[in-house]
């Protein structure tokens, strides 16, 4: 059983969140990493920078120092000498400067140190030319070799602050162009998952919003349906429960309640709270059902009687089923009727069949008991008759022995009516055993009970194929017989008795008036003859008891036999019917469900 | 054929259907000796007696007074010295269920009472000379069934 | 050699003796019933052998109610013999009459029931072979004697087969009825039916039923 529709399987949605997310995560950790790169890149260009403005001053300064030293060569005015003077100062700051700007870069710190050296050497020059053109100390070749050193040793420095702006320029270089290739394919990259993540997102809000929509229909539905069953609930006078065997939680429906007497969601429902309302007659019964119910996991049908909060007495039929659910928990879910009326209706039903049964008993008994017992004194009368018939006839005057051949008359057609009557009453009380006959045989045994009749009448039985049926054979017999004879009995004089069977099966539709039509298919037998027939106005009194048509002189008979025949059909649920064309002959047709 | 009487008991309540079985006995040709017990319990009496004769054919009425007809037949079939008693059922029923139960219950035949003395003779003289052949010539009595209309 | 057929109807004088014997006892013990059984077999050779013994006559029993005596008896002889069994109920059948018609009786019994082939037989042809009579004479010696015909007693034999057959439940019916000769079921049956009142069927249910009854 499945409780809950499918709404697009939350689990897909779901995993679409988290992919969505992971993709806004990790995007933004590109970004960031993006970022960062970025400022590493500007950092490292400024350190280049740094680090060629720093060279360049310190060259700045070594040919400051040069121009004051030969501003004082020239001049020999001291004063050229302070830029000089300063310079060393500064070369030093700038080289500390430098030094920590390259303490990443062992290359470049064993380049500083040569330029160092090299500056230390232009030092050593310019002092030696200091010193060589002092007029006190000067000494042309000196001067010249210092002046002339210098120059070299300058070119040296130029050429070794070149190599080290070109290493910087070169790492520079190769940082931007690993910058510039990280930096190149991340913006399509993100961009494109930033849109695989929002049509994600889009897709699930589509869904999600399908779902909603779906889910308010359902909802509605939900709404109106337990609407519906809260009130069919009423008007049904019955309720649900489910009881969660894992957790023992009860659940009433409203009706639960207003069945036990209370106002809805009176009380919360325990496992056993039920058991109080019930009768305590019916407790123990209840109780070991619901133990019953607990073993075997299913409640079958159970009727008791439970006692409201008024004190009403009520009588319940509960039924239950064991439902699992997707989480695989337990539970049952029971229907309880209020079946109060009903049981009431069933009782007084159940009485007045009863009552029905014994006086149709009685009234059957009393119809055998009576023939029966008519039968005594008829017997006796008519065997003293024979005895008188035998013994004293010739003791008797003329008009003695034909009182006594008419009372012997009277007594005879009593007997038959006796007989008739007898069997009319059988046909009812009887036990009714329905057996599979093949009525083709009763047939066969019907015409010998009568082969005497029939061949003293030279009479002719045709038959088509009967077929088999679930009867009671000896009635179905008896119908046979007693048709049969009824035609022999109405032959016309100087015609011989033809009797024609036929037999066809019916839709039980096609004769609306006639047949049950809770039977769907008849098998329809008619027994057509050539007799004397009857008024066909006469077509239903002739099933009637003690109905005749004929006065009994000029046909014997007791008008039982065709009732006998209407009961016979319509114990078998079928049906009788007649008809005829006077001097031609008459029709009856039964009918007897397939 | 029988040169000593043959013993008949009817068990009957009602006088007339006795006098009838006695002259219809007289009538007919075998010698024959008919005692009557008037209802059931007398019947019982007479049969638990030790001084009594039992009859070779034993007629029974089903309904009678004290004790009825199948009472005394379901009675005689479980007594020992009894249960090899030839019985006749003799009534005015002719209903299939008292004929076949009574049957069951042991009966060797079943006679539905005539309505014709002429009938009662004939039917006497059939069972006395039938059970005058079971008598004597080997038939197995357990298997004797005979209905008489 | 004189052959004698003594069908022993001993029954009035088994009962005095057995009323003797109670009274003996009922005097002894007041009112204490006892039921007795007896042959009437043993009792009636019993008897037979006393006094047969008395007149020195020796003899050869052949079987229930029939000896044979080693000499022929004189008419007298016969007649004082007749007078000494009367009082026990013993008495001689001197009508050959009754004697045929048993044989006539046995020799339908053995067609019906052990010869195979003697349904088959016209059973006339059969009884007027087998006894050496003409087949008119056994019918007139016989409904003389039983007052109803051979035919009927052989009908009564050949329904008493029909019926140890039904019982049986081996065959159907329809075996039944060829075994036993008739030309058809019906045949069997109307002449089951004429015979005993009620219909193979039916018989087959009560004997059934009495059986389950008896349980």
């Amino acid at each position: 059983m499945k409780l809950i529709p499918n709404f697009n399987s939350p689990r897909a949605l779901r995993i679409i969140f988290a992919i969505s997310i992971f993709i806004l995560l990790f995007i933004s950790s590109v970004s960031y990493k993006h970022n960062r790169d970025m400022q590493n890149s500007s950092k490292s260009m400024m350190h280049t920078y740094e680090i060629n403005i720093q060279l360049e001053r310190l060259l700045s300064f070594v040919k400051d120092a040069e121009t004051g030293q030969r501003g004082y060569i020239i001049t020999q005015n001291s004063r050229f000498l302070a830029p000089y003077l300063f310079s060393r100062d500064k070369v030093n700051r700038s080289f500390i400067a430098l030094k920590k700007l390259m303490a990443d870069n062992p290359k470049q710190q064993k380049n500083l140190k040569n330029l160092f050296d090299l500056i230390i050497q232009r030092y050593t020059y310019l002092e030696g030319s200091l010193k060589y053109s002092n007029e006190k100390t000067y000494d042309k070749r000196k001067l010249d070799n210092c002046m002339f050193g210098g120059r070299i040793v300058m070119e040296n420095i130029r050429f070794q602050i070149d190599e080290m702006n070109d290493v910087e320029k070169d790492i520079l270089q190769k940082r931007q162009k690993i910058y510039q290739s990280e930096i190149s394919l991340t913006p399509l990259f993100s961009i494109s998952l930033f849109l695989v993540a929002l049509t994600l997102i889009l897709l699930s809000y589509r869904q999600i919003s399908n779902d909603i929509d779906r889910l308010r229909v359902s909802n509605k539905k939900l709404l109106i349906s337990t609407k519906l069953m809260a009130e069919s609930e009423v008007i049904g006078a019955f309720s649900t429960w489910q009881w969660d065997l894992d957790t023992n939680k009860m659940v009433y429906s409203d009706n639960q309640f207003r069945l036990l007497g209370y106002p809805p969601n009176a009380f919360v429902p325990e496992k056993d709270t039920f058991l109080n309302f019930v009768h305590p007659g019916d407790k123990r019964t209840f109780s070991n059902l619901m133990q019953g119910i607990i073993d075997n996991k299913q409640l079958p049908i159970i009727y008791y009687k439970v006692i409201r909060k008024n004190g009403e007495i009520r009588h319940f039929k509960s039924i239950g089923k064991l439902l699992i659910d997707e989480q695989g928990s337990k539970i049952i879910l029971g229907i309880t009727f209020d079946i109060t009326e009903e049981h009431f209706q069933n009782i007084a039903i159940y009485e007045r069949n009863k009552e029905l049964e014994k006086s149709n008993k009685e009234l059957a008994s009393f119809n055998h008991v009576a023939s029966h017992d008519l039968q005594e004194p008829l017997r006796k009368i008519q065997t003293f008759i024979s005895r008188i018939s035998d013994k004293d006839k010739d003791s008797l005057s003329e008009s003695g022995k034909e009182y006594i051949t008419k009372i012997g008359t009277s007594a005879k057609r009593m007997r038959i009516l006796i007989d008739d009557l007898l069997l009319f009453s059988r046909t009812n009380t009887t036990k009714k055993e329905f057996l599979k006959t093949n009525l083709n045989d009763l047939l066969k045994k019907a015409e010998q009970e009568l082969s005497e009749i029939l061949l003293e009448k030279d009479a002719t039985i045709t038959s088509e194929m009967l077929p088999k049926l679930k009867v009671i054979p000896y009635q179905i017999e008896q119908l046979f017989i007693n048709l049969i004879s009824n035609s022999l009995k109405y032959s016309q004089p100087n015609v011989l008795p033809e009797i024609t069977i036929s037999c066809t099966k019916v839709a039980a539709a096609a004769f609306p008036n006639l047949l049950e039509q809770s039977i769907k298919k008849y098998y329809k037998i008619t027994f057509t003859d050539n007799g004397m027939g009857f008024d066909p106005q006469f077509k239903e009194t002739i099933f009637v008891l003690f109905q005749r048509l004929h006065s009994k002189t000029e046909y014997p008979g007791t008008g039982i036999g065709l009732a006998i025949c209407k009961k016979i059909v319509e114990n078998h649920n079928g049906s009788i019917i007649a008809d005829s064309t006077p001097n031609k002959g008459s029709i009856f047709t039964i009918f007897l469900p397939e | 054929m029988q040169k000593s009487a043959l013993h008949i008991l009817l068990a009957d309540d009602d006088e007339d259907d006795r006098l009838f079985f006695k002259d219809a006995f007289e009538e007919v040709k075998i010698q024959t000796k008919v005692q009557f017990a008037h209802d059931g319990m007398e019947l019982m009496e007479h049969l638990m007696h030790p001084d009594t004769i039992l009859p070779d054919i034993l007629f029974l009425d089903l309904n009678m007074p004290k004790k009825t007809g199948k009472e005394c037949l379901i009675e005689i079939k479980k007594t020992d010295h009894l249960k090899h008693l030839i019985i006749a059922i003799y009534s005015t029923s002719s209903s299939e269920e008292d004929i076949e139960d009574t049957f069951i219950q042991g009966a060797n035949i079943y006679i539905k009472k005539p309505s014709n003395f002429n009938a009662l003779k004939k039917i006497i003289n059939e069972v006395v000379t039938l059970n005058w052949h079971y008598h004597t010539s080997g038939l197995n009595r357990d298997t004797f069934l005979l209905r008489l209309k | 050699m004189h052959a004698l057929k003594l069908p022993l109807i001993l029954l009035p004088s088994i009962i005095l003796f057995s009323k003797i014997i109670l009274f003996i006892f009922s005097n002894i013990f007041y009112t204490m019933k006892l039921f007795i059984k007896f042959d009437i077999n043993t009792v009636c050779s019993l008897f037979l052998k006393e006094k047969l013994g008395e007149r020195q006559v020796n003899y050869t029993p052949l079987g229930f109610g029939e000896i044979e005596l080693d000499k022929n008896l004189t008419a007298e002889e016969l007649e004082s013999m007749k007078n000494d069994l009367e009082p026990l109920g013993l008495e001689i059948v001197e009508n050959q009459k009754s004697v045929l018609v048993q044989k006539i009786k046995d020799a339908i019994i053995e067609m019906v029931f052990m010869d195979e082939n003697g349904n088959n037989l016209k059973s006339s042809v059969y009884l007027a072979e087998k006894l050496n009579h003409s087949y008119g004479y056994l019918s007139n010696i016989f409904s003389e004697v039983t007052y109803s015909s051979i035919e009927n007693f052989i009908i009564l034999q050949k329904i008493e087969r029909a019926k140890q057959l039904i019982i049986i439940n081996e065959l159907s019916l329809t075996e039944i009825a060829f075994l036993l000769n008739y030309s058809s079921v019906a045949h069997l049956s109307t002449q089951f039916k004429n015979t005993t009142g009620i219909t193979p069927s039916a018989f087959q249910r009560i004997i059934k039923k009495r059986r389950e009854n008896l349980k």
